[in-house]
């Protein structure tokens, strides 16, 4: 019996072993530090489709999600917990994870995880109610230099791209407004804002654009350089007087932890920047009202660097 | 006997209620805690009243254990956590998913072991569970469970 | 009534063949242990990138459907609710069961669940404008109260003490808290890496209920001499319509409950059954027999979670906003196909939105009629031998809670708090408490410190919390139950 147990041993080591060649072998996970249905894991659903194909990594990849604490527990487990040998990839959401890092009370930092590629840039949007008097970033800024700290906005969370773009639009303008967290994340922050609960919110660019086209909400200003191309009528934060810049952009792409084999990140290095260029996820992305991004790895190592220090300069004073 | 686990059960309780209390109350920041305070206050309040109750002798709600019980319990528990906490791993999710409930099946069928017929039996029970959790799970639902030796 | 001229896209071959497949698939993912409909619907969505979209949420809504109905199934059966909305549904359903009544119990449930959906989706139909403002009018402060409404329903979920019916919903709330505090993100009774993440409700839900079961049987031992020999009984279809109509009050309960409860974003589907359940018993006058199989209690719990299914679209479709994770998901699989819910979705999309609701009145029906031809060969069911039944649950809760998360600490949380839920139900504390206070937990807390961050931007917590009409009612509501609570606990006291 255990010569039989030895040998089946032997053999599935050596199995695995020439496997290893061939890296995948077997579908991949994507760990997504967010729920089931959010923006997040909806573009990482469409990202991956084309990944089952021969001239991509020719095995499918398989989201799993571990939502909660506005991502902190996906990205711990992912720091702690994830097996380094390139089956388990987890999605980033840039400048959420830099935010929490320099924070505290996480296990992680830009040092604990290799970028693969991004995919996806959301830029934060300012917006409202569609019955509300706001009608531009000024409206707000005069009602909140009027009511100190009676200006409530909602966001997703603390530290994440919502609270950021809040911080740099409470600094800039010099006011003080009331910015609520919400547990649900991004669409529960957007329902406080449709059914009034609170008078304005951050929220991500493709779930305003959809509000909007529904008549729900009205849109006044982008957190981004220039305008979008999904919402070209309106006017970014620097046209309306508020030095905000890019910092708090979302952007979405895909991360391996630190000490996977440099043969496994350079293998998806290369492919999977050419998934996400692939025709049918520019389409469906494009259908969903996802603005895209592409960046490769070095382009994504260069932007986690100057986010870390912007992020730094932003929450020293916090 | 009965009495005795009573208050031991219900003083265990209470011991959790005061160390969730203590903890919910000392720690920082306040903000965070705000509510675990507020539950721990009525936690540990029901959890005093029913240790007093129990020492009294006043809880009957509850059938308690018996020393069979345990006895009858023991080899079970023993593989489940064998299983669980370490064969899972160690062996992979299915092998020791196999074993641990092969042996549970030996452990619990009241029929003799010295029928060749009820060994057979068991077997085939194995096999057919372990082909329905690998077509359910790795197959159709492209479930990765861990491997360890096998998988 | 534009409805109906959309009837014609369900009924041609593709789309019936995708019902039909929809419907069993979602039966059988329902009633395996760990896959929530919210799993299944997210697990089929990338089938459908390659579907027309009417196709694709065909597919999707006859899975919803299906997975939500099929949950009962191992309520029944198995005492494991396949997902929270079913937790109700084991108190009376698997005694039923366990006196070989399994066949009425789960024909009784697929009945209750027909007219419950069917209703839902006739709500969603007729009602959507309406339904959506009142969908709308529910804040942070509301959705606090209704958490509170469902602890309420606790003391009737209890068998042998209140006290202790309290204090399991006690230690619910408190395991509920450990992990990170969502808002602040602080690490909260952490001390073991496996539940650094908190205790998810899946696994949590598995462990409670099929744990001590799996004990009970190992503790009678190798020899169950007194073990009784379970007769399945045969159940006349014909009988249980009768049955089902004859119990008009759960019905009417269950099925508007339900409704109602299901439009609340957030809250709705988790606990509809149980609030259902707990009103049920209050208005009958053999509340005694609740809890001991009792078929108004499985009546009234289906047919409130699968009313809900219904109306919980509402927000989703008139505001774009996602009232379930279900929801969410849903909302996935129509952006997918450039399909932006709205309030002229109806007018916009008719020919991809009315085939997929109607599909949902269909799929109630194929549900209906496949659930209840299982239904005898399932309760059998009850006579497999008890040993083989103790591994095979064991191993269903293993795989089950491992794959709502790919994550082996779930498989920890599951059986450690599993082990101790049986030796605390040894001594009158109960699994449905603690799991209502694990779900509501986190509502009640979330909204609370929302609300009360909102409420120092307008006039304090206290006018926040407690004026307005809607709060009003919602206030008189937790006071009314438990006044009722505790007056008839001195009535049966008396009695005795």
């Amino acid at each position: 019996m255990k010569k039989i147990i030895a040998a089946l041993a032997v053999s599935l080591i050596g199995i695995s072993g020439v496997a290893k060649a061939e890296y995948p072998e077997r579908p991949v996970l994507l760990m997504i530090p967010y729920g089931a249905g959010g923006a997040t894991d909806f573009q990482a659903r469409i990202a991956t489709i084309p990944a089952g194909n021969d001239d991509m990594l020719g095995m499918p990849v398989a989201i799993i999600n571990k939502p909660g604490a506005g991502g902190r527990v996906g990205w711990n487990w992912f720091a702690n917990n994830a097996e380094k040998d390139g089956y388990t990839m987890g999605g980033y959401n840039v400048p959420h994870f830099i935010a929490q890092s320099i924070k505290g009370g996480v296990d992680y930092s830009t040092d604990s995880f290799e970028p693969i590629a991004n995919w996806g840039s959301d830029p934060a949007v300012f917006v409202v109610g569609k019955d509300s008097n706001f009608n531009s970033m000024s409206d707000v800024v005069d009602f909140a230099k009027a009511n100190p700290g009676k200006l409530t906005f909602s966001g997703a969370g603390l530290f994440v791209g919502h609270h950021i773009a809040a911080l740099q639009i409470e600094k800039a303008a010099g006011v003080k407004m009331l910015y609520i967290p919400n547990k649900s994340g991004g669409a529960g922050a957007m329902k406080a804002v449709i059914s009034g609960e609170v008078l304005a919110g951050v929220n991500n660019l493709s779930d305003a654009f959809r509000a909007q086209k529904a008549g729900t909400i009205k849109i006044l200003g982008v957190a981004d350089l220039e305008r979008n191309a999904f919402l070209p009528d309106v006017p970014t934060m620097m046209e309306q007087g508020l030095d905000v810049d890019n910092t708090s952009v979302n952007f979405r792409g895909v991360m391996v932890p630190k000490g996977t084999p440099q043969a496994v990140i350079d293998k998806l290095a290369s492919v999977v920047p050419e998934m996400f260029k692939h025709k049918r996820v520019a389409q469906k992305m494009k259908a969903g009202g996802s603005p895209m991004k592409i960046m490769n790895r070095a382009e994504v190592l260069d932007m986690w660097a100057k986010r870390q220090t912007t992020l730094e300069e932003l929450l020293k004073g916090l | 006997m009965n009495i005795f686990q009573h208050k031991l059960s219900s003083g265990f309780v209470a011991g959790l209620a005061f160390i969730v209390c203590y903890i919910s109350f000392t720690r920082q920041p306040s903000d965070a805690y705000l509510f675990p305070r507020v539950i721990s206050v009525f936690f540990l309040t029901l959890s005093l009243w029913t240790f007093f109750k129990a020492l009294l002798g006043l809880s009957k709600a509850g059938n308690g254990l018996t020393l069979n019980m345990f006895r009858n319990m023991l080899p079970g528990m023993l593989i489940s956590s064998i299983y669980l906490f370490f064969a899972a791993k160690f062996l992979g999710f299915y092998t020791a998913t196999a074993i641990a409930f092969f042996l549970l099946l030996t452990a619990y069928d009241p029929e003799s072991y010295s029928s060749v017929n009820s060994w057979v039996k068991r077997i085939i029970i194995t096999a057919c569970f372990i082909a329905i959790m690998y077509t359910l799970f790795a197959k159709i639902l492209v479930v990765y469970t861990p491997r360890g030796m096998f998988i | 009534m534009d409805f109906i001229f959309y009837f014609g896209e369900v009924f041609t071959f593709t789309s019936m063949l995708l019902l039909i497949g929809g419907t069993i698939g979602g039966l059988i993912m329902g009633a395996t242990p760990g896959l929530s409909p919210t799993m299944t619907v997210a697990l089929l969505i990338p089938f459908t990138f390659n579907m027309t979209p009417v196709h694709g949420l065909i597919l999707l809504g006859a899975a919803y459907t299906s997975t939500v109905a099929g949950g009962a199934v191992s309520a029944i059966l198995l005492k494991i609710p396949g997902a929270p909305a079913n937790i109700a549904t084991t108190l009376d359903g698997n005694a039923m069961a366990r006196k070989g009544e399994g066949a009425k119990a789960l024909q009784l449930s697929f009945i209750a669940s027909l007219i419950g959906g069917i209703f839902g989706v006739f709500l969603l139909i007729f009602l959507t404008p309406v339904l959506a403002k009142m969908a709308n009018s529910f804040g942070y402060s509301h959705t606090f109260w209704l958490a509170i409404i469902g602890v309420t329903v606790i003391g009737s979920l209890e068998a042998g003490s209140v006290v202790k019916g309290l204090l399991s919903g006690c230690i619910g709330m408190w395991l509920a808290t450990i992990g990170f505090d969502d808002i602040q993100g602080v690490k909260r009774f952490v001390f073991h890496p496996a539940i650094a993440g908190g205790v998810n409700i899946i696994p949590a839900l598995i462990g409670l209920f099929a744990i001590p079961q799996v004990i009970t049987m190992f503790a009678k031992g190798r020899f169950q001499n007194d073990i009784e020999q379970i007769q399945v009984k045969k159940h006349p279809i014909a009988k249980a319509f009768q049955e089902v109509f004859s119990r008009k009050r759960a019905l009417i309960i269950g099925t508007s409950i339900g409704s109602l409860i299901g439009l609340i974003p957030g809250v709705g589907g988790q606990i509809a059954g149980l609030l259902a359940y707990d009103q049920a018993k209050k208005f009958s006058p053999e509340k005694k027999k609740f809890g001991t199989g009792h078929s108004e209690g499985v009546i009234a719990a289906e047919s409130a979670n699968n009313a809900m299914v219904g109306p919980s679209l509402v927000p989703l479709l008139t505001l774009s906003i996602p009232g379930s994770p279900t929801a969410a998901v849903l909302l996935g699989g129509l952006i997918i196909h450039g399909i932006f819910p709205g309030p002229t979705l109806f007018q916009q999309y008719p020919e991809v939105i009315w085939p997929f609701i109607n599909s949902m009145l269909i799929g109630q029906i194929l549900m209906c009629i496949f659930g209840i031809y299982i239904a005898s060969l399932a309760a059998r069911v009850a006579q497999v031998p008890q040993f083989i039944m103790a591994a095979i649950v064991l191993g269903l809760a293993a795989f089950g809670s491992f794959a709502v998360q790919q994550s082996m600490g779930d498989v920890y949380v599951m059986v450690v708090l599993g082990t101790m839920m049986y030796f605390l139900e040894r001594f009158g504390f109960s699994a449905a408490p603690l799991v209502l206070g694990l779900i509501l937990g986190p509502i009640a807390e979330s909204n609370f410190v929302t609300g009360s961050l909102i409420s120092t931007a307008q006039n304090g917590p206290f006018v926040y919390f407690f004026t307005g009409g809607l709060n009003i009612l919602l206030v008189s509501i937790v006071i009314l139950s438990v006044g009722f609570s505790i007056w008839s606990e001195i009535n049966t006291k008396r009695q005795s």
